[in-house]
Protein backbone atom coordinates (compact mmCIF):
# COMPACT_ATOMS: atom_id res chain seq x y z
CA UNK A 1 0.00 0.00 0.00
CA UNK A 2 0.93 3.83 -0.84
CA UNK A 3 2.17 5.25 2.24
CA UNK A 4 0.00 8.56 1.39
CA UNK A 5 -3.20 5.70 1.23
CA UNK A 6 -1.73 4.55 4.56
CA UNK A 7 -1.76 7.66 6.56
CA UNK A 8 -5.16 8.99 4.89
CA UNK A 9 -6.51 5.28 6.06
CA UNK A 10 -5.24 5.64 9.48
CA UNK A 11 -6.87 9.19 9.91
CA UNK A 12 -10.52 8.27 8.69
CA UNK A 13 -10.14 5.63 11.47
CA UNK A 14 -8.74 7.66 14.57
CA UNK A 15 -11.36 7.63 16.79
CA UNK A 16 -10.91 9.83 20.15
CA UNK A 17 -8.77 7.72 22.80
CA UNK A 18 -8.53 7.77 26.19
CA UNK A 19 -5.30 9.04 27.42
CA UNK A 20 -3.70 5.61 29.34
CA UNK A 21 -2.59 7.99 32.95
CA UNK A 22 0.94 7.90 34.48
CA UNK A 23 2.33 4.85 35.42
CA UNK A 24 2.33 5.87 39.06
CA UNK A 25 -1.40 6.54 38.51
CA UNK A 26 -1.92 3.07 36.66
CA UNK A 27 -0.06 1.23 39.49
CA UNK A 28 -2.60 2.65 42.41
CA UNK A 29 -5.56 1.31 39.97
CA UNK A 30 -4.00 -1.98 39.92
CA UNK A 31 -3.57 -2.02 43.76
CA UNK A 32 -7.10 -0.59 44.55
CA UNK A 33 -8.43 -3.62 41.98
CA UNK A 34 -6.40 -6.40 43.34
CA UNK A 35 -6.70 -5.01 47.05
CA UNK A 36 -10.75 -5.75 47.67
CA UNK A 37 -10.07 -9.11 46.64
CA UNK A 38 -7.37 -9.98 48.54
CA UNK A 39 -8.87 -8.72 51.73
CA UNK A 40 -11.68 -10.81 50.87
CA UNK A 41 -10.02 -13.91 50.48
CA UNK A 42 -8.35 -12.88 53.93
CA UNK A 43 -11.44 -12.43 55.92
CA UNK A 44 -13.01 -16.07 53.74
CA UNK A 45 -10.11 -18.39 54.21
CA UNK A 46 -9.48 -19.48 57.98
CA UNK A 47 -5.95 -17.69 59.41
CA UNK A 48 -3.72 -19.31 61.30
CA UNK A 49 -2.32 -16.05 62.57
CA UNK A 50 -2.39 -14.61 65.75
CA UNK A 51 -2.89 -10.70 65.21
CA UNK A 52 -1.20 -9.60 68.23
CA UNK A 53 2.00 -11.60 68.06
CA UNK A 54 2.20 -10.71 64.46
CA UNK A 55 2.15 -6.79 65.09
CA UNK A 56 5.10 -7.17 67.40
CA UNK A 57 6.73 -9.43 64.92
CA UNK A 58 9.50 -7.06 63.75
CA UNK A 59 11.14 -9.59 60.66
CA UNK A 60 7.37 -10.61 59.48
CA UNK A 61 6.45 -6.67 59.10
CA UNK A 62 9.78 -6.05 57.71
CA UNK A 63 9.11 -8.94 55.28
CA UNK A 64 5.77 -7.99 54.37
CA UNK A 65 6.40 -4.24 53.90
CA UNK A 66 9.16 -5.77 51.69
CA UNK A 67 6.92 -7.78 49.57
CA UNK A 68 4.07 -4.61 49.44
CA UNK A 69 6.96 -2.55 47.74
CA UNK A 70 8.10 -4.99 45.68
CA UNK A 71 4.33 -5.80 44.50
CA UNK A 72 3.94 -1.67 43.55
CA UNK A 73 7.24 -0.77 42.32
CA UNK A 74 7.02 -3.91 39.91
CA UNK A 75 3.78 -2.80 38.83
CA UNK A 76 5.52 1.09 38.63
CA UNK A 77 7.97 -0.66 36.41
CA UNK A 78 5.96 -2.76 34.06
CA UNK A 79 3.54 0.06 33.79
CA UNK A 80 6.81 2.46 32.66
CA UNK A 81 7.60 -0.40 30.37
CA UNK A 82 4.73 -0.05 27.77
CA UNK A 83 5.20 3.81 27.72
CA UNK A 84 7.48 4.63 24.71
CA UNK A 85 10.02 6.96 26.13
CA UNK A 86 9.75 6.42 29.76
CA UNK A 87 13.00 6.58 31.60
CA UNK A 88 14.21 3.09 31.77
CA UNK A 89 16.17 2.91 34.88
CA UNK A 90 12.75 2.75 36.19
CA UNK A 91 13.06 -1.35 35.57
CA UNK A 92 15.74 -1.59 38.07
CA UNK A 93 13.59 -0.20 41.10
CA UNK A 94 12.19 -3.49 42.34
CA UNK A 95 15.26 -4.75 43.03
CA UNK A 96 16.05 -2.85 45.72
CA UNK A 97 12.34 -4.05 47.87
CA UNK A 98 13.40 -7.39 46.59
CA UNK A 99 17.08 -7.39 48.19
CA UNK A 100 15.42 -6.28 51.18
CA UNK A 101 13.02 -9.08 51.28
CA UNK A 102 15.86 -11.30 50.77
CA UNK A 103 17.96 -9.83 53.25
CA UNK A 104 14.96 -10.53 55.73
CA UNK A 105 14.63 -13.94 54.50
CA UNK A 106 18.39 -14.71 54.42
CA UNK A 107 18.86 -13.06 57.99
CA UNK A 108 16.06 -15.55 59.45
CA UNK A 109 17.55 -18.72 57.75
CA UNK A 110 20.93 -17.58 59.42
CA UNK A 111 18.88 -17.45 63.04
CA UNK A 112 17.24 -20.79 62.49
CA UNK A 113 20.59 -22.31 61.59
CA UNK A 114 22.20 -20.93 64.72
CA UNK A 115 19.25 -21.76 67.28
CA UNK A 116 18.29 -25.72 65.47
CA UNK A 117 21.32 -26.18 63.62
CA UNK A 118 21.21 -28.17 60.22
CA UNK A 119 17.26 -28.61 61.58
CA UNK A 120 16.73 -25.55 61.07
CA UNK A 121 17.20 -25.58 57.50
CA UNK A 122 15.34 -28.30 56.33
CA UNK A 123 12.94 -28.05 53.47
CA UNK A 124 9.43 -30.38 53.14
CA UNK A 125 6.62 -29.92 50.54
CA UNK A 126 3.95 -27.75 51.44
CA UNK A 127 1.34 -28.02 48.82
CA UNK A 128 -1.34 -26.92 50.90
CA UNK A 129 -0.38 -23.68 50.53
CA UNK A 130 -0.45 -23.84 46.63
CA UNK A 131 -4.26 -23.47 46.25
CA UNK A 132 -4.66 -20.27 47.97
CA UNK A 133 -1.31 -18.53 46.25
CA UNK A 134 -2.98 -19.35 43.35
CA UNK A 135 -6.08 -18.08 44.17
CA UNK A 136 -4.86 -14.46 45.54
CA UNK A 137 -3.23 -13.99 42.15
CA UNK A 138 -6.27 -14.58 39.86
CA UNK A 139 -7.53 -10.84 40.03
CA UNK A 140 -4.11 -9.19 40.32
CA UNK A 141 -3.06 -11.45 37.09
CA UNK A 142 -6.11 -10.88 35.14
CA UNK A 143 -5.81 -6.50 36.38
CA UNK A 144 -2.07 -6.64 35.09
CA UNK A 145 -2.43 -8.41 32.17
CA UNK A 146 -5.47 -6.17 30.69
CA UNK A 147 -3.43 -3.09 31.58
CA UNK A 148 -0.19 -4.10 30.22
CA UNK A 149 -1.75 -5.00 26.82
CA UNK A 150 -3.31 -1.32 26.80
CA UNK A 151 0.01 -0.07 26.44
CA UNK A 152 2.76 -0.61 24.28
CA UNK A 153 4.75 -3.77 23.94
CA UNK A 154 8.16 -2.35 23.69
CA UNK A 155 9.94 -5.11 26.17
CA UNK A 156 7.48 -7.92 26.17
CA UNK A 157 9.37 -10.08 28.07
CA UNK A 158 10.58 -7.68 30.71
CA UNK A 159 7.14 -6.17 31.13
CA UNK A 160 5.49 -9.46 31.69
CA UNK A 161 7.77 -10.75 34.15
CA UNK A 162 7.82 -7.39 36.17
CA UNK A 163 3.93 -8.04 36.28
CA UNK A 164 4.48 -11.42 37.33
CA UNK A 165 6.77 -10.35 39.61
CA UNK A 166 3.82 -7.58 41.07
CA UNK A 167 1.53 -10.30 41.36
CA UNK A 168 3.39 -13.18 43.24
CA UNK A 169 4.79 -10.70 45.81
CA UNK A 170 1.35 -9.39 46.26
CA UNK A 171 0.54 -12.83 46.43
CA UNK A 172 3.22 -13.96 48.90
CA UNK A 173 2.05 -10.65 50.55
CA UNK A 174 -1.56 -12.24 51.06
CA UNK A 175 -0.01 -15.74 51.93
CA UNK A 176 1.82 -14.31 55.06
CA UNK A 177 -1.36 -13.07 56.47
CA UNK A 178 -3.33 -15.93 57.01
CA UNK A 179 -0.91 -18.93 56.59
CA UNK A 180 1.16 -19.65 59.73
CA UNK A 181 4.78 -18.33 59.70
CA UNK A 182 7.52 -21.55 58.29
CA UNK A 183 11.01 -21.59 58.97
CA UNK A 184 12.30 -19.03 57.05
CA UNK A 185 14.38 -21.01 54.41
CA UNK A 186 10.77 -23.00 53.21
CA UNK A 187 9.66 -19.09 52.63
CA UNK A 188 12.91 -18.66 50.89
CA UNK A 189 12.81 -21.56 48.92
CA UNK A 190 8.87 -22.04 48.20
CA UNK A 191 7.49 -18.03 47.99
CA UNK A 192 10.62 -16.49 46.51
CA UNK A 193 11.53 -19.41 44.26
CA UNK A 194 7.92 -19.72 43.32
CA UNK A 195 8.20 -15.77 42.80
CA UNK A 196 11.01 -16.23 40.61
CA UNK A 197 9.61 -19.24 38.42
CA UNK A 198 6.59 -17.28 37.71
CA UNK A 199 8.85 -14.40 36.48
CA UNK A 200 10.85 -16.41 34.42
CA UNK A 201 7.82 -18.29 32.59
CA UNK A 202 6.29 -15.02 32.50
CA UNK A 203 9.29 -13.83 30.36
CA UNK A 204 9.26 -16.63 28.36
CA UNK A 205 5.61 -16.14 27.16
CA UNK A 206 5.81 -12.24 26.96
CA UNK A 207 5.98 -12.11 23.03
CA UNK A 208 2.68 -13.95 23.43
CA UNK A 209 0.72 -11.86 26.19
CA UNK A 210 2.32 -8.73 24.63
CA UNK A 211 2.73 -7.95 20.82
CA UNK A 212 2.06 -5.30 18.01
CA UNK A 213 -1.56 -6.41 16.84
CA UNK A 214 -1.11 -5.20 13.47
CA UNK A 215 2.25 -7.15 12.98
CA UNK A 216 0.76 -10.21 14.14
CA UNK A 217 -1.76 -10.15 11.25
CA UNK B 1 13.20 28.78 21.63
CA UNK B 2 15.31 26.11 19.41
CA UNK B 3 13.76 25.07 16.36
CA UNK B 4 13.65 21.33 17.69
CA UNK B 5 11.67 22.30 20.65
CA UNK B 6 9.42 23.59 18.88
CA UNK B 7 9.26 21.67 15.92
CA UNK B 8 8.69 19.28 19.26
CA UNK B 9 6.11 21.19 20.88
CA UNK B 10 4.03 21.41 17.59
CA UNK B 11 4.54 17.90 17.10
CA UNK B 12 3.03 17.41 20.99
CA UNK B 13 0.37 19.75 19.73
CA UNK B 14 -0.98 17.74 16.89
CA UNK B 15 -0.61 14.43 18.84
CA UNK B 16 -2.78 15.96 21.61
CA UNK B 17 -5.56 17.09 18.87
CA UNK B 18 -5.26 13.75 17.57
CA UNK B 19 -5.71 11.74 20.54
CA UNK B 20 -9.37 13.66 20.93
CA UNK B 21 -10.09 12.63 17.29
CA UNK B 22 -9.12 15.46 15.13
CA UNK B 23 -8.58 13.61 11.87
CA UNK B 24 -7.30 16.51 9.99
CA UNK B 25 -4.67 17.28 12.77
CA UNK B 26 -3.58 13.64 12.70
CA UNK B 27 -3.20 13.03 9.04
CA UNK B 28 -1.34 16.35 9.46
CA UNK B 29 1.09 15.24 12.15
CA UNK B 30 1.25 11.89 9.99
CA UNK B 31 2.49 13.26 7.08
CA UNK B 32 5.09 15.77 8.69
CA UNK B 33 6.43 12.81 10.01
CA UNK B 34 7.65 11.09 7.37
CA UNK B 35 10.43 12.39 6.37
CA UNK B 36 11.94 12.13 9.70
CA UNK B 37 11.09 8.30 10.15
CA UNK B 38 12.65 8.04 6.81
CA UNK B 39 16.14 9.47 7.86
CA UNK B 40 15.71 7.51 10.85
CA UNK B 41 14.87 4.40 9.06
CA UNK B 42 18.03 4.83 6.51
CA UNK B 43 20.27 5.92 9.33
CA UNK B 44 19.64 2.56 11.50
CA UNK B 45 18.86 0.28 8.19
CA UNK B 46 21.48 1.44 5.67
CA UNK B 47 21.46 -1.56 3.88
CA UNK B 48 17.50 -1.92 3.15
CA UNK B 49 16.17 -1.85 -0.23
CA UNK B 50 14.05 0.83 -0.80
CA UNK B 51 10.79 -0.80 -0.89
CA UNK B 52 11.58 -2.80 2.58
CA UNK B 53 12.69 0.39 4.05
CA UNK B 54 9.04 1.90 3.26
CA UNK B 55 7.08 -1.02 4.66
CA UNK B 56 9.20 -0.41 7.58
CA UNK B 57 8.19 3.24 7.75
CA UNK B 58 4.50 1.81 7.17
CA UNK B 59 5.33 -0.56 10.29
CA UNK B 60 5.85 2.29 12.08
CA UNK B 61 3.21 4.23 11.21
CA UNK B 62 0.95 1.28 12.01
CA UNK B 63 2.48 1.41 15.88
CA UNK B 64 2.30 4.71 16.17
CA UNK B 65 -1.25 4.60 15.34
CA UNK B 66 -1.89 1.50 17.45
CA UNK B 67 0.09 3.10 20.41
CA UNK B 68 -1.25 6.66 20.48
CA UNK B 69 -3.20 6.28 23.72
CA UNK B 70 -0.03 5.94 25.20
CA UNK B 71 1.23 9.24 24.38
CA UNK B 72 1.40 11.85 27.29
CA UNK B 73 1.18 15.30 25.94
CA UNK B 74 2.76 16.77 29.18
CA UNK B 75 5.94 14.84 27.97
CA UNK B 76 7.95 15.59 25.00
CA UNK B 77 6.92 14.03 21.44
CA UNK B 78 9.62 13.17 19.97
CA UNK B 79 11.11 10.83 22.62
CA UNK B 80 8.15 8.99 22.54
CA UNK B 81 8.21 8.44 18.79
CA UNK B 82 11.62 7.32 18.69
CA UNK B 83 11.53 4.64 21.35
CA UNK B 84 8.71 3.27 18.70
CA UNK B 85 10.61 3.47 16.10
CA UNK B 86 14.05 1.95 17.37
CA UNK B 87 11.44 -0.90 18.98
CA UNK B 88 10.13 -1.73 15.35
CA UNK B 89 13.41 -1.14 13.16
CA UNK B 90 15.05 -3.67 15.94
CA UNK B 91 11.62 -6.41 15.70
CA UNK B 92 12.41 -5.60 11.41
CA UNK B 93 15.38 -6.69 11.87
CA UNK B 94 14.92 -9.68 14.23
CA UNK B 95 12.17 -10.55 11.38
CA UNK B 96 14.64 -10.19 8.41
CA UNK B 97 17.59 -12.27 10.62
CA UNK B 98 15.09 -15.31 11.47
CA UNK B 99 13.47 -15.51 7.56
CA UNK B 100 16.99 -15.26 6.28
CA UNK B 101 17.65 -18.45 8.72
CA UNK B 102 14.95 -20.30 6.79
CA UNK B 103 16.07 -19.40 3.15
CA UNK B 104 18.61 -21.79 1.11
CA UNK B 105 20.11 -19.66 -1.32
CA UNK B 106 21.01 -22.43 -4.52
CA UNK B 107 22.22 -21.70 -7.83
CA UNK B 108 20.10 -24.23 -9.60
CA UNK B 109 16.51 -25.38 -7.94
CA UNK B 110 17.20 -29.46 -8.18
CA UNK B 111 14.69 -30.84 -10.28
CA UNK B 112 11.91 -32.44 -8.34
CA UNK B 113 10.48 -34.95 -10.85
CA UNK B 114 11.17 -35.80 -14.22
CA UNK B 115 7.52 -34.68 -15.06
CA UNK B 116 7.13 -31.47 -16.30
CA UNK B 117 4.32 -29.61 -14.62
CA UNK B 118 6.70 -29.97 -10.91
CA UNK B 119 8.86 -28.19 -12.51
CA UNK B 120 7.45 -24.97 -14.12
CA UNK B 121 9.57 -22.89 -11.55
CA UNK B 122 8.62 -19.86 -13.86
CA UNK B 123 5.23 -20.77 -14.35
CA UNK B 124 2.85 -17.69 -13.36
CA UNK B 125 -0.63 -17.34 -13.05
CA UNK B 126 -1.96 -15.37 -16.05
CA UNK B 127 -4.36 -14.39 -14.36
CA UNK B 128 -3.95 -12.12 -10.94
CA UNK B 129 -7.70 -11.52 -10.89
CA UNK B 130 -8.92 -14.90 -10.84
CA UNK B 131 -6.46 -16.14 -8.68
CA UNK B 132 -8.29 -13.55 -5.87
CA UNK B 133 -11.52 -14.19 -7.08
CA UNK B 134 -10.79 -18.27 -6.70
CA UNK B 135 -9.52 -17.14 -3.33
CA UNK B 136 -12.50 -15.45 -2.15
CA UNK B 137 -14.17 -18.65 -3.56
CA UNK B 138 -12.97 -21.09 -1.14
CA UNK B 139 -14.41 -22.29 2.54
CA UNK B 140 -13.50 -19.94 5.38
CA UNK B 141 -10.91 -22.24 6.53
CA UNK B 142 -9.10 -23.02 3.40
CA UNK B 143 -9.48 -19.30 2.69
CA UNK B 144 -7.90 -18.61 5.70
CA UNK B 145 -4.98 -21.20 5.76
CA UNK B 146 -4.25 -19.86 2.11
CA UNK B 147 -3.93 -16.39 3.42
CA UNK B 148 -1.85 -16.83 6.22
CA UNK B 149 0.52 -19.30 4.94
CA UNK B 150 0.74 -18.65 1.44
CA UNK B 151 -0.02 -15.01 1.37
CA UNK B 152 1.32 -13.68 4.14
CA UNK B 153 4.65 -16.25 4.18
CA UNK B 154 4.02 -17.33 7.71
CA UNK B 155 5.35 -20.47 9.18
CA UNK B 156 2.77 -23.18 10.01
CA UNK B 157 3.66 -22.07 13.68
CA UNK B 158 3.30 -18.66 13.32
CA UNK B 159 -0.10 -19.31 11.78
CA UNK B 160 -1.22 -21.73 14.22
CA UNK B 161 -0.56 -19.03 16.80
CA UNK B 162 -2.41 -16.29 14.63
CA UNK B 163 -5.47 -18.28 13.58
CA UNK B 164 -5.70 -20.64 16.98
CA UNK B 165 -6.20 -23.47 14.80
CA UNK B 166 -3.90 -26.85 15.21
CA UNK B 167 -0.17 -27.25 13.08
CA UNK B 168 -2.74 -30.34 11.63
CA UNK B 169 -5.65 -28.31 10.80
CA UNK B 170 -3.93 -25.88 8.66
CA UNK B 171 -1.47 -28.55 6.84
CA UNK B 172 -5.21 -30.21 6.24
CA UNK B 173 -6.15 -27.03 4.78
CA UNK B 174 -3.97 -25.14 3.46
CA UNK B 175 -3.34 -28.79 1.30
CA UNK B 176 -7.37 -28.87 0.24
CA UNK B 177 -6.94 -25.21 -0.61
CA UNK B 178 -4.44 -25.63 -3.07
CA UNK B 179 -6.16 -28.37 -4.48
CA UNK B 180 -9.06 -26.18 -4.94
CA UNK B 181 -7.42 -23.75 -6.38
CA UNK B 182 -5.56 -25.52 -9.06
CA UNK B 183 -8.81 -27.36 -9.94
CA UNK B 184 -10.32 -23.99 -10.01
CA UNK B 185 -7.60 -22.30 -12.05
CA UNK B 186 -7.53 -25.60 -14.25
CA UNK B 187 -11.19 -24.75 -14.88
CA UNK B 188 -10.69 -21.40 -15.79
CA UNK B 189 -7.73 -22.08 -18.36
CA UNK B 190 -9.42 -24.51 -20.22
Amino acid sequence: MDTDALIQELANSAAPVQRLPAPRARMLIWLALSAPFLAVIWLVMPSEINPVATIADRRFLIEEAALLVTALTAALAAFGSVVPGYDRRILLIPLLPLAVWLASLGEGCWRNWVALGANGLTLRADWDCLPPAILIGVVPSIAMVVMLRRGAPLLPRISVALGALAVAALANLGLRLFHVGDASVMVLFWHLGGAAVLAGLAALAGRRVLYWRHAAT
Amino acid sequence: MSESTERDQRFALLMRAAQAGDRAAYARLLHELIPLLRRAVHRQRALLKPQDAEDLVQDILLSLHAARRSYDPARPFLPWLMAIVRNRVADGARRYISRSAHEVVVDHLPETFSDADPNTIDGRYGDPEALRLAVKALPDGQRRAIELLKLREMSLKEAAAHSGASIAALKVSVHRGMTALRRMLAGKDA
